[in-house]
């Protein structure tokens, strides 16, 4: 599974990596920077949770 | 393959199989490359069905799904558009995707490319080349509807007037309609013109799914350049290994080159790949070289320190072993008195303000990385400028909705790449080229609303 942010939704709200810490963090823009998107299964919990709460529908969890 | 073909037809030859050279005092002393009309685009007549037909003969039908893939696949006919991918792996995919949905079929004309005139040329003079491509590979794959999409307002006319002729003969054949594309880089882009189609904004889509399973409206969709199709229509009547017999065997047929910039002969080309470099911009009526952006403004420049820099073939692979790609067949040439990193800075710049606005690292990276280039352009602070490059290009690099920001990061990097020479006098505060003007740039930079600049031979 991998998380994948839609940048032309994405307003920088930061949510998302208050989350994922460990995929992500935010630049200097308040952007998510994803350094890992390979999700394990033990986040896969908090990743849809960021999924749900990404005011911009931005995030999604997809499979391969 | 032949079959259809009426035997009073003799196939095209040499650089002139997609008939843009009308008139035969247009040819050059080079059987491989013809001149195919001026940057301009004027006194291009269309060719009209009539001629067409005499030209070419019929539009082949009743060829198989698999013919027409392995044709291709002999012919390894490539997209024109830059992406250089098989157009027979294309039509497969799109062939096989596992959906019940109607296909779609689109030719992209829109040429956002401020140094490109190929396809409004073809457009003009040859619309129904694009069509018969888009109408045979249309039948057999069944599509419910096909879309031209277009900026130049001629070609739209010429389009138009040859749908309207092949109405009133009767062809039967897929539906196709006109769309003007908007102004701007961007508007070109795969997705964005997928939107301007769902009559949404042009304006990229971003997407972890390929069109050929999920384009307009979520159905697979065949989508390339004209120039593409116009080939593509070639093939289908005088089979893949006459293509073959043009070119060299990987990049094979002919090519349609826009070359601009500081030559006498600024313009339209159809050229057989293999020919020299060289030979290519004498014709052109290029002097006292400098370098050559090749590609367009998301291509690459070529370093000219003299003559032998210029002896090499023109050809994929060729241009691949220098990093650089032809990418929608565009060569810009900068003659000694201009100065290649400043004419990189002006790009770079007109391509920040062409962001879609729809991406942070796009909207906040691109500025930021051409604030840093100025320095390096204008001699003002090298080192900044590059220590600023280095930091902002990872937060932009592959964060983009569409291509967009890698395109720019590509042209900044090749640019740092092949003129050492030049960035090394700028960190001294000095340019090769004295008083140079930097806000006169001569490679356009269109503003938004603008409809074609013009850069005329120097
Ligand atoms: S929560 Fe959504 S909008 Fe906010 S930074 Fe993350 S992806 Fe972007
Ligand atoms: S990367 Fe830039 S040009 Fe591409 S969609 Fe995002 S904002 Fe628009």
């Amino acid at each position: 599974m991998r998380i994948v942010i839609d940048p032309t939704r994405c307003h920088g709200h930061g949510t998302c990596a208050a989350l994922l810490e460990e995929y992500m963090e935010l630049d200097k823009w308040h952007y998510p920077l994803v350094h890992n998107d390979k999700l394990r299964d033990v986040h896969l919990e908090s990743a849809k949770r960021a999924v749900q709460l990404c005011p911009e529908l931005a995030i999604k969890i997809v499979d391969n | 393959m032949n079959e259809s073909v009426s035997t009073s037809i003799m196939a095209p030859s040499g650089s002139r199989r997609l008939s843009l050279s009308w008139e035969t005092s247009l040819r050059t002393g080079n059987p491989d490359i013809s001149y195919a009309g001026d940057f301009e685009l004027r006194s291009k007549s269309r060719v009209t069905l009539a001629e067409h037909i005499s030209n070419y003969g019929r539009i082949p039908t009743g060829l198989s799904l698999n013919m027409i893939i392995e044709t291709l696949r002999v012919a390894n006919l490539t997209g024109r558009g830059g992406a250089r991918f098989p157009m027979y792996r294309k039509i497969d995919a799109v062939a096989n995707a596992r959906t019940k949905k109607a296909i779609y079929i689109v030719a992209n004309g829109s040429e956002s490319e401020p140094l490109s005139r190929k396809d409004s040329s073809l457009l003009r003079a040859n619309p129904h080349l694009v069509l018969d491509g888009m109408s045979i590979i249309a039948e057999v794959l069944g599509a419910k509807a096909g879309y031209i999409y277009v900026k130049d307002k001629e070609a739209h006319v010429a389009i138009n007037a040859a749908l309207r002729e092949r109405r009133d003969r009767g062809i039967n054949e897929v539906r196709v309609s006109v769309v003007e594309a908007p102004p701007g880089y961007v508007s070109g882009q795969e997705t964005s013109v997928v939107r301007r189609i769902e009559r949404g904004p042009a304006l990229p889509r971003f997407s972890t799914d390929r069109l050929a399973t999920s384009g307009i409206k979520g159905a697979p969709t065949l989508l390339s350049n004209v120039e593409t199709f116009a080939n593509a229509a070639l093939i289908l009547r005088f089979g893949g290994d006459w293509y073959r017999s043009g070119g060299v065997g990987y990049d094979s047929g002919t090519r349609l080159l826009t070359i601009s910039g500081s030559v006498a002969r600024p313009g339209v080309y159809e050229v057989n790949p293999g020919v020299s470099v060289a030979a290519l911009l004498r014709e052109a009526g290029a002097s006292s070289v400098r370098a050559l952006l090749v590609g367009g403004y998301f291509g690459g420049w070529i370093n000219v320190r003299d003559e032998s820099d210029l002896n090499f073939s023109f050809d994929d692979h060729t241009l691949a072993d220098r990093k650089l790609n032809i990418g929608a067949g565009i060569i810009g040439v900068l003659s000694k008195d201009t100065c290649p990193v400043v004419e990189a800075a002006g790009i770079v710049e007109y391509l920040s303000r062409q962001s879609a606005g729809q991406c942070g690292p796009c909207v906040f990276g691109l500025p930021e990385i051409s604030t840093a280039f100025a320095r390096i352009a204008l001699s003002s602070n090298v080192e900044k400028g590059i220590a600023e490059l280095r930091s902002v290009i990872p937060l932009v690099e592959h964060r983009g909705g569409c291509q967009h920001p890698d395109g720019v990061i590509g042209l900044v990097r090749s640019t740092v790449g092949a003129f050492g020479d030049e960035i090394k006098l700028h960190k001294s505060g000095n340019c090769s080229v004295v008083g140079v003007n930097h806000r006169s740039v001569l490679l356009p930079t269109p503003k938004m609303n603008s409809g074609m600049s013009s850069i005329g031979g120097k």
